[in-house]
């Protein structure tokens, strides 16, 4: 005989003494009902959910209950937005932390902190790397979230390399969206001249090219541009996705069976780029059912709420508060509101296969230097390499957190 | 046994651990209504804990115990069971080597005992023993390893040691005083820091003084490219650093120490006039200046705006300008206030050179007089008076300012590493060709396409349909000299002297 403790979701959890701590299992299923509630418009179960929520699930709690508050009140976004008479009756829920707007420096360290960027950062550059070997020109398209923050190590290692001039390095992004965040302080203008000039301190020729264009619409702009100019002899196409392409409309915004997604790499792959380099988060925020999408929600963003122990206080209060942002971004809005949808590794892997792309492997060296990243940082962080389909997974305390992957044309 | 959680029960019975202690509380199994299972490898911690695993809580007192094992003779601790057995044959007593009980080894997890943990929940389980006692300790418990070198403490001790290792032995230093322990960190955040503008521009300053002592009177080019300098020799790693031979007489000395007024920039322009369309900046002080003209060649390829950006934002990160009487940087702000201020007066031009070495805000408040005067369409105007023989006005205009631009880069002094990007400047600057850019653009010809200039790839995109839809944002900075660039500049100077300059923007500036 076995009992489980999660419960048939259409009863409330057996009741659970109120300790200091609290349970996850608990929180979670409490969420999961006050979504219930909230999208069968029960303003009454709402608001006393969200009550007991509050009082279990305080923002200045352990992990667990950080997060819970951040879903909480993104929770109390959504049911304010369908039920706004809402919002009067419950005022026990205090104002969300500003979302910072970094300097570049303060994102330069900030990205640091945990290998959550620095993973891909060094398994794309690894990879790339090897692909542009005995190229003259490598034309770059980065497409990261990250505002440039992989490029200058790029840069140093092109620029390490012995016993051959380095080749004339090309840098395209697309403008700054300010959709999302990380949020920063200058404009591309801004950045890019500072990419040029340490480009320049270490001998390499460097273009900057900024390219109106957004993920709305699959940066199209974007595509025509280097459909326009194609490359030149000898030169090397790169495209760097980090953390971005989860931005471009997918089936189920778009409901059709070609979503711009789909496009989108159809298109990449018709540019015949030396290699893609496609680092995004594990997890799956498609769902169109609030439900499914806050249980995948819980699941994963538990762990960068999990790993912010070691910051100090006042990054891990700008951490949190993007993480945040996300949560409230995928729980409480819509329709292209909602622009986090995140997809799984195994979906990723699918769409570039069906888009003709065929998997490389990252290199041992690569896989030795991300192991020695790792060691850099706290002890959870792990890293497994997936023979089955030539990724590498970041994992936090076991489980996946960002997954790396290498992409040619076949 | 005492269980904590009522609602748990287990299909199997114990699993009998081969220690002697009480230790194991309870065991309960985890069900299908977890997330379903990863793929199972065979690895030791699972992407989620596998439904079918054993979930084990150990109490506290279990998980700190280091030696659980203990001899019955002599009550010797052991951290392992195979341990102990080995010892016990030192006592004569019977032991045994206990096997890996069946090929179908039940995954085992284990949870946190501490109930505000996250991984107290079995879907949070731990994969293994020493992961779990580890985390307990560093969670949970007492941080009794302390660090001699600095003041991070650590309740594991293999934390500590692992930290210990590392702590101190490396250490990258950025100029503006920031300490990393880790490269990656170190040269990211180099390339972001405004320190390395200064230090490129120290770098230059130093690397042309040398240059100016050594060669007097010889003439130097000395190419900055676009927005980025290259520093001296001696700087690390040593790049290359681009001379050119001598000059033709009439191009030197254009760049004359700070106290210098327009009077030879202008003199410079009018010799230039005819010459080719590589502008060649010299830093600060140093013998030559290579002005940029007013060329034919640019006059068949309409002017973009964009090639005006690039050009400020080029130089306006051009930070390593030569400077003759200290360290500065040049913000963003300043130097595009700066070319607008000489599209007002030469007057106030010359004025602020002096006081570009004295302060910025004097510059600043030069500038930000003259920017309020003009105008894009007085802007235009004054690019048609200029000499120039390209269709493009606005190009005009900015080309003649660049000397002067180039003044101020170089003779810019103050130190204003810090407020370099914050500001608005960019976008003032950008604000008063951009936001007229269309106006500009629509002014100087709708047959606008694209320009191409093969000599240093410099590639703007222009396209009315495009700024209809965007605003004009695509730029390029270039550095360097791609392929054609080079042979241009040569042809330019008579020497083959590297271009570093963002020669296509020249171009359309002349």
């Amino acid at each position: 005989m076995t009992k489980t403790r999660i419960l048939n979701p259409t009863q409330f959890p057996s009741p659970k003494p109120l300790r200091g701590g609290g349970d996850a299992n608990f929180m979670e299923q409490l969420l999961l009902h006050c979504a219930t509630a909230i999208d069968s418009n029960d303003a009454a179960l709402t608001h006393q959910i969200l009550w007991v929520l509050n009082n279990i699930a305080p923002p200045d709690g352990d992990s667990t209950q950080r997060l819970t508050s951040a879903i909480l009140r993104a929770l109390l976004s959504r049911a304010v937005s369908k039920t706004p008479t809402l919002s009067s009756t419950i005022s026990f829920l205090p104002p969300a932390d500003e979302i910072h707007r970094f300097s570049v420096v303060e994102l330069a360290a900030f990205v640091d902190l945990t290998p959550w960027h620095r993973f891909g950062f060094i398994a794309a550059n690894a990879a790339i790397l090897t692909a542009v070997e005995g190229y003259s020109t490598v034309h770059i398209v980065d497409l990261s979230l990250t505002h440039c923050m992989q490029i200058p190590t790029l840069i140093d290692a092109m620029a390490r390399r012995l016993n051959k001039p380095p080749p004339l390095l090309k840098l395209t992004v697309v403008s700054s969206s300010d959709d999302f965040p990380p949020f920063i302080n200058i404009s591309y203008e801004e950045l890019g001249s500072k990419l040029v000039n340490f480009a320049t301190t270490r001998n390499i020729t460097m273009e900057f090219t900024i390219i109106p264009s957004t993920y709305s619409d699959g940066f199209s702009s974007l595509l025509q541009q280097l459909r326009i100019y194609p490359s030149s002899f000898n030169e090397a196409l790169v495209v760097n996705c980090h953390m971005m392409l989860r931005y471009i409309p997918e089936e189920t915004l778009t409901s059709s069976s070609s979503s711009l997604r789909t496009v989108f790499l159809k298109q990449l792959r018709s540019l015949n780029p030396r290699i893609v380099t496609l680092i995004e988060e594990d997890v799956d925020l498609t769902s169109e059912g609030l439900v499914n999408r806050l249980k995948s929600a819980f699941n994963y963003f538990w762990i960068p709420f999990d790993t912010t122990d070691t910051f100090m206080s006042e990054q891990r209060r700008w951490y949190e508060a993007e993480i945040s942002w996300k949560i409230e971004n995928v729980v409480a809005k819509e329709g292209a509101e909602r622009v986090e949808r995140t997809e799984t590794k195994r979906r990723w892997i699918e769409r570039m296969r069906e888009a003709e792309f065929g998997g490389v492997r990252v290199k041992e060296e690569a896989v030795a230097d991300v192991k020695a990243m790792l060691e850099e940082h706290a002890v959870g962080w792990g890293m497994k390499k997936e023979d089955d389909d030539e990724s590498l997974v970041l994992t936090w305390k076991g489980h996946s957190v960002v997954f790396a992957t290498v992409w040619v044309p076949i | 046994m005492t269980t904590e959680d009522q609602t748990i029960s287990s299909s199997g019975g114990y699993v009998q651990s081969s220690s002697t202690t009480d230790h194991v509380d309870h065991h309960h199994h985890e069900h299908d209504s977890l997330n379903p299972p990863l793929v199972k490898k065979k690895r030791n911690l699972p992407g989620n804990p596998d439904p079918e695993a054993e979930v084990i809580a150990l109490s506290p007192k279990t998980l700190m115990a280091t030696n659980r094992f203990l001899c019955e003779i002599c009550g010797k601790g052991f951290q392992r069971d195979q341990n102990l057995q080995l010892h016990r044959r030192g006592h004569n007593l019977p032991w045994k080597l206990k096997q890996r009980t069946s090929k179908e080894v039940r995954k085992r997890v284990y949870v946190c005992p501490e109930k505000s943990c996250v991984h107290h929940h079995p879907t949070r389980a731990l994969g293994d023993l020493t992961g779990i006692k580890k985390h307990f300790c560093r969670k949970h418990g007492e941080k009794k390893w302390k660090c001699e070198k600095c003041a991070k403490r650590y309740a594991v001790q293999s934390d500590w040691k692992a930290h210990s290792k590392t702590c101190g032995t490396r250490e990258y230093r950025c100029d503006c005083g920031t300490i990393f322990s880790r490269r990656d960190s170190f040269i990211t955040h180099r390339a972001f820091c405004d320190a390395l503008a200064e230090e490129t521009a120290r770098l230059n300053a130093a690397s042309h003084l040398k240059s100016l002592a050594a060669t007097a009177g010889s003439n130097l080019n000395y190419h900055y490219l676009m927005g980025t300098l290259i520093p001296s020799p001696s700087s690390q790693p040593p790049p290359s650093f681009p001379f050119g031979p001598p000059q033709p007489q009439h191009h030197h000395q254009h760049f004359p120490i700070p106290t210098t007024t327009f009077d030879h920039h202008h003199h410079h322009q009018d010799v230039m006039k005819p010459a080719s369309s590589l502008s060649l900046w010299m830093g600060g002080n140093i013998n030559h200046h290579q002005q940029v003209t007013i060329e034919d060649r640019i006059a068949p390829q309409p002017h973009s705006p964009n090639e005006d950006y690039n050009w400020a934002f080029g130089n306006a990160n051009n930070r390593g300008e030569l400077i003759t009487t200290s360290d500065s940087l040049i913000t963003h702000d300043n130097n595009i206030n700066i070319v607008q201020s000489k599209e007002n007066t030469n007057a106030a031009t010359s004025l602020s050179v002096p006081s570009l070495f004295s302060s910025v805000d004097q510059i600043t408040q030069d500038a930000n007089a003259a920017s309020a005067n003009m105008s894009a369409t007085a802007l235009l105007q004054k690019a048609a008076q200029m000499g120039s023989t390209s269709s493009t006005s606005p190009t005009t205009t900015i080309t003649t300012d660049q000397s002067g631009y180039l003044q101020s880069f170089a003779s810019k002094t103050s130190d204003q590493s810090n407020q370099i990007v914050e500001d608005g400047g960019s976008d003032k600057f950008f604000a008063l060709f951009g936001s007229n850019s269309v106006e500009l653009m629509s002014n100087n010809n709708n047959g606008l396409h694209e320009i191409e200039n093969p000599r240093n790839g410099v590639r703007v995109v222009s396209g009315i349909d495009e700024l209809q839809n965007y605003p004009w944002k695509r730029r390029r900075v270039e550095i360097g000299n791609a392929g054609g660039g080079g042979g241009q500049t040569r042809d330019f100077l008579g020497v083959g002297v590297q271009t570093m300059c963002h020669s296509s923007s020249i171009n359309g500036w002349i």
